[in-house]
């Protein structure tokens, strides 16, 4: 019986026993019963113990729920019953400080240009930004995409994983990303719809990862046609709470490569998603495209939770329980989406002189652009500004442009998402005596045609507004 | 005391005064026991640097406050989904995915089925107290028929369903290797649950495979009992509903290994299709006499007929010269048998317009694919078709040329169908002068690296295209 005696007895401090009595059923020897006062430190009635019949077995340890309730006392020495610190000795995590540990660039050998698909050039374009995981729910018209990552990951030692949903492929996102790692996804319209609640996890709880939305046509089902009806999703409705995102739009292979490699430098600089929308017939368009002299090998950022000593300390979350403390976080979170005015990215196209401005993004934006070179040689002074981001709107680079114009539109395949933008972007200006907005709009999965965007110009702006007298859902 | 908890709980309410030290949870509640087992057998396994605990929605939400390792908050069912994303980051690490029973069996069964399919070793803890505690006591899919909760006010009835039984759900599929369901309420159980939970962890930290254990436990706040009656209940109500044991256990040898994954430029480059083999150029000049800018080409045909072969085959020749150029496939349903077509668009500088409405060009490879795009050719364009299969070309534009070409009769005299659209390519090339017959020669070439063998039969295919036109056209 000699163990027994070195087996040590319980040892409770009262302030922290809730009382629940969970120990006193676990024991056979009766040392423990319901107690009668309440603890004034905590309003609650804490068990009483007396040990004199005690034979150490431990079972009434292993019966309390409480880390610090019922535990084993430590060598009997004389010690301070009332305060813990001094009894164990204050215990500080032994996790370290965590530390960068930063990603390496790499140099390519030089290459002939690739002719590949939009989509293609994107999934190579998140190989070279060092992305090693891909997750995915097969949609078409991005498809190519994952099926790209697909094999290639495999062959580079990476991960690919076909999610069992949308939902479940960016909690896989939040997962690796969390980890610190660069993921990303491919999606289509209504996979995208299934991601916001977890996008808007990530950007709560701080978490990069990239999204490719190829738009295809909505509501609904819809078709697997080119629409940019996901303008608001990206712009203003990343899921719930104040969301926002860098949102890209790029409208040639090559900028599928190229704002692909940028987004992920985006969501690492930022800690915040990036939203890549591109648009069906892009996804699916091959062109010629070169690749970068350099590579990516991602480094572990400090606050990622990778699963090892280095990352332990860390937490990756978005709860902040208190009014105050959940102000404080979306008041640093509006903060940080303030500094990515800086990212604003825009293109325009014989701006310098013009009469007639158009406004495209995506697929649109190159009719738009074979529209101005159709116009221009007909004599009309037209341009072409295409905003790249689209969040943050490039209002900088546009209002110069605007101020010059006599009239403006705005060509897009959607019911004005595109146009709401530049709209909201242009009334913030404060700028009050710009030319009026008209628009050439399709939806459905057509896209505007160069003959759509020329016939709206050429017909003066009065036929305009008579024609666009008739009945419209826009407002 | 397990070292695995925090010496002090700052991240609950920073730790003020009992907080520090304290859980959130009820008097009695189950999951400060679940808790404490599993912070033991961390402790126990010397893995706390491994660890990365997923805390899921529910009355566990806080879990993160107490657990000394890398910590992640899920969102509501999803904790198995962020789990995977872990483990895939780092495979050394050893996730636990710890949830409760609307979260895992309810909301999140899309989630744990296919995590605990596919296998990947993860640690699920899943604590099964019969009822949503965190939203005040409404019916969870583990309720008890008859059950009284705040959603079930008149006991949980057949229109409800019966409860979900998790353990033998999961034990059902192929991938998880350890199920077993245990309970709390006396110490025999406590024990066996203890040694669960430490399995658990242990078969994924050795890279064996995903282990599952449900935890019957007691919510005595919403049961409206004393904890003692609260494990009366589990004893007496839920245990004959979920019975208790090892449901599977067929642990392997380790498997779970995977490589770091490479960042070699050279073997990236490969992969991606980057090359510095430089395609000798035969173009002197952009095909001005075409357009000065961009030519622009419609290729439709039904899906065999290779029309979106042959585009991209043009897209790679402009390229290859130093032009720009495009290549629009339609796709989809309409890909799948049907009519396929290309819009195809070749320019000096910059494709501006990368469709083709009123193409310089349209090549069709049957009697609908003309009838469609025919009228579509701008004045002075070209139009080739099949003349095997289009018998009555119909008129078109003043000014437009036409030729037919027997493309599939030439491609079946060489032997092969399939090689119509290279036929048509060499009837493109003598019938516009799009680039020069090198030009062609060389991306047909380059398109069959892999497969040599063909190479003289579309060389010959090609040449059989041209010199039609030339008949044709003397
Ligand atoms: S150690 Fe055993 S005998 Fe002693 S109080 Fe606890 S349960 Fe009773
Ligand atoms: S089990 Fe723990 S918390 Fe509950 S009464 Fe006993 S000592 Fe107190
Ligand atoms: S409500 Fe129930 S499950 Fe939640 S903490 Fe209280 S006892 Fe535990």
């Amino acid at each position: 019986m000699t163990e027994l005696r070195e087996r040590p007895k319980p040892f409770l401090l009262p302030e922290f026993c809730k009382g629940c009595g969970r120990c006193i059923s676990a024991c056979a020897k009766h040392c423990i019963e319901y107690g009668k006062e309440i603890n004034p430190q905590t309003g609650l009635v804490p068990v009483v113990v007396d040990l004199d019949q005690c034979n150490a077995c431990g079972l009434c340890i292993t019966a309390c729920p409480e880390p610090y309730g019922l535990r084993e006392s430590p060598v009997a020495h004389d010690f301070e019953l009332e305060d813990p610190e001094k009894l164990y000795g204050t215990r500080h995590s032994t996790a370290p400080e965590p530390v960068d540990i930063p990603p390496e660039i790499i140099p390519l050998p030089p290459s002939e240009p690739l002719v590949i698909k939009g989509n293609y050039a994107s999934a190579i374009g998140a190989i070279l930004a060092g992305c090693r995981h891909f997750y995915g729910y097969p949609i078409t018209p991005s498809t190519e995409g994952a099926e790209l990552m697909a094999k290639l990951l495999p062959l580079l030692d990476g991960v690919f994983v076909q999610a069992v949903s949308e939902v479940a492929t960016v909690n896989h996102l939040y997962g690796t990303g969390g980890a610190g790692l660069p993921c990303m996804t491919f999606t289509s319209s209504p996979g995208f719809s299934l991601m916001l609640e977890g996008i808007s996890y990530m950007i709560g709880a701080e978490v990069p990862g990239v999204f490719v939305n190829v738009m295809r046509g909505g509501p609904g089902l819809g078709n697997i046609a080119p629409e940019q009806s996901d303008i608001k999703l990206g712009v203003r409705g990343l899921g719930h709470g104040n969301t926002h995102a860098i949102v890209l739009v790029p409208s040639t292979p090559q900028e599928m490569l190229d704002l692909t490699i940028l987004a992920f430098d985006l969501t690492f600089k930022y800690r915040n998603p990036v939203v890549i929308l591109s648009d069906g017939y892009l996804g699916q368009m091959t062109g010629k495209v070169t690749l970068p002299r350099t590579m990516r090998k991602p480094g572990i950022p400090k606050w990622a939770v990778y699963g090892d000593r280095n990352h332990r300390k860390n937490l990756i979350s978005s709860i902040y329980l208190s009014e105050t403390d959940l102000e404080k976080h979306n008041e640093y979170l509006n903060g940080k989406y303030a500094s990515m005015a800086v990212e604003t990215r825009a293109e325009s196209h014989l701006c310098a002189d013009l009469d007639v401005l158009l406004i495209a993004c995506n697929t649109p934006a190159r009719a738009a652009k074979g529209a101005v070179e159709e116009l221009r040689n007909r004599g009309v002074k037209a341009g072409l500004f295409r905003p790249i981001t689209l969040w943050p709107f490039p209002v900088g680079q546009l209002l110069p442009i605007a101020k010059r114009a006599k009239r403006i539109v705005v060509v897009e395949a959607s019911a004005g998402q595109l146009e709401d933008e530049v709209r909201i972007a242009l009334s913030r200006t404060e700028v009050r005596d710009l030319a009026p907005i008209e628009h050439v709009r399709r939806m459905g999965g057509v896209l505007p045609q160069q003959d759509d965007i020329v016939g709206k110009v050429k017909r003066p702006y009065a036929a305009n507004k008579a024609a666009a007298r008739r009945p419209e859902v826009h407002a | 005391m397990s070292s695995v908890f925090y010496d002090r709980f700052e991240r609950h309410s920073n730790a003020e005064g009992l907080k520090a030290h304290a859980t959130h949870y009820c008097p009695g509640c189950g999951h400060g026991l679940a808790h404490k087992y599993l912070a033991e057998a961390i402790e126990e396994l010397g893995i706390q640097d491994r660890v990365v605990a997923v805390s899921p929605v529910g009355c566990s939400v806080f879990l993160y406050y107490y657990f000394d390792v890398g910590n992640t908050q899920a969102a509501h069912g999803r904790a198995p989904a962020v789990a995977l994303g872990h483990k895939m980051a780092n495979p050394d690490s050893v996730v636990v995915s710890y949830q409760g029973d609307g979260d895992l069996a309810s909301i999140g069964l899309a989630e744990i089925v296919s995590a605990a399919q596919m296998g990947i070793p993860l640690t699920v803890i899943f604590v099964n107290n019969a009822i949503y505690g965190m939203t005040g006591g409404q019916m969870a899919p583990t309720s008890l028929m008859g059950q009284k909760t705040a959603t079930s006010p008149h006991g949980r009835a057949v229109m409800a369903g019966q409860p979900m039984k998790m353990a033998e759900l999961i034990s059902g599929l192929d991938g998880p290797v350890y199920v077993e369901r245990v309970a709390l309420f006396d110490a025999k159980n406590r024990n066996r649950a203890k040694k669960a939970i430490k399995k658990a962890l242990q078969i994924q930290a050795e890279g064996r495979g995903l282990a599952f254990v449900e935890v019957l436990a007691e919510c005595p706040t919403h049961l409206k009992m004393n904890p003692e009656e609260a494990e009366a209940w589990v004893r007496e109500k839920m245990l004959p509903v979920f019975p208790l044991g090892v449901k599977k256990d067929s642990v392997p040898e380790p498997w779970f290994k995977p490589q770091a994954p490479s960042f070699d430029p050279e073997k990236v480059m490969q992969l991606v299709g980057g090359s510095s083999d430089h395609t000798e150029r035969h173009c002197t000049t952009f095909p001005t006499h075409l357009d000065l800018h961009d030519v622009s080409l419609k290729l439709a045909g039904s899906g065999g007929d290779g029309a979106q072969t042959a585009a991209m085959l043009i897209a790679h020749a402009g390229i290859n010269e130093g032009f720009d150029a495009t290549h629009i496939p339609s796709y989809g349903p309409e890909s799948r048998g049907g009519t396929s077509y290309a819009d195809v668009h070749v320019a000096k500088e910059e494709v501006h317009n990368p469709a083709a409405p009123k193409p310089h060009i349209v090549i069709a490879f049957n009697s609908p694919s003309l009838v469609k795009f025919g009228p579509t050719v701008r004045p002075g364009g070209t139009i080739l078709y099949d003349s095997s299969v289009v018998k009555n070309p119909g008129k078109f534009l003043e000014g437009v040329k036409v030729y037919g070409v027997p493309m599939t009769e030439i491609a079946v005299d060489l032997g092969k169908a399939m090689v119509k659209n290279i036929v048509a390519l060499g009837a493109l090339q003598a019938a516009t002068g799009l680039f020069p017959k090198e030009t062609f020669l060389a991306a047909i070439r380059k398109a069959l690296k892999e497969k040599c063998a063909m190479i003289p039969l579309n060389e010959q295919a090609f040449a059989w295209g041209v010199k039609a036109v030339e008949t044709l056209s003397s």
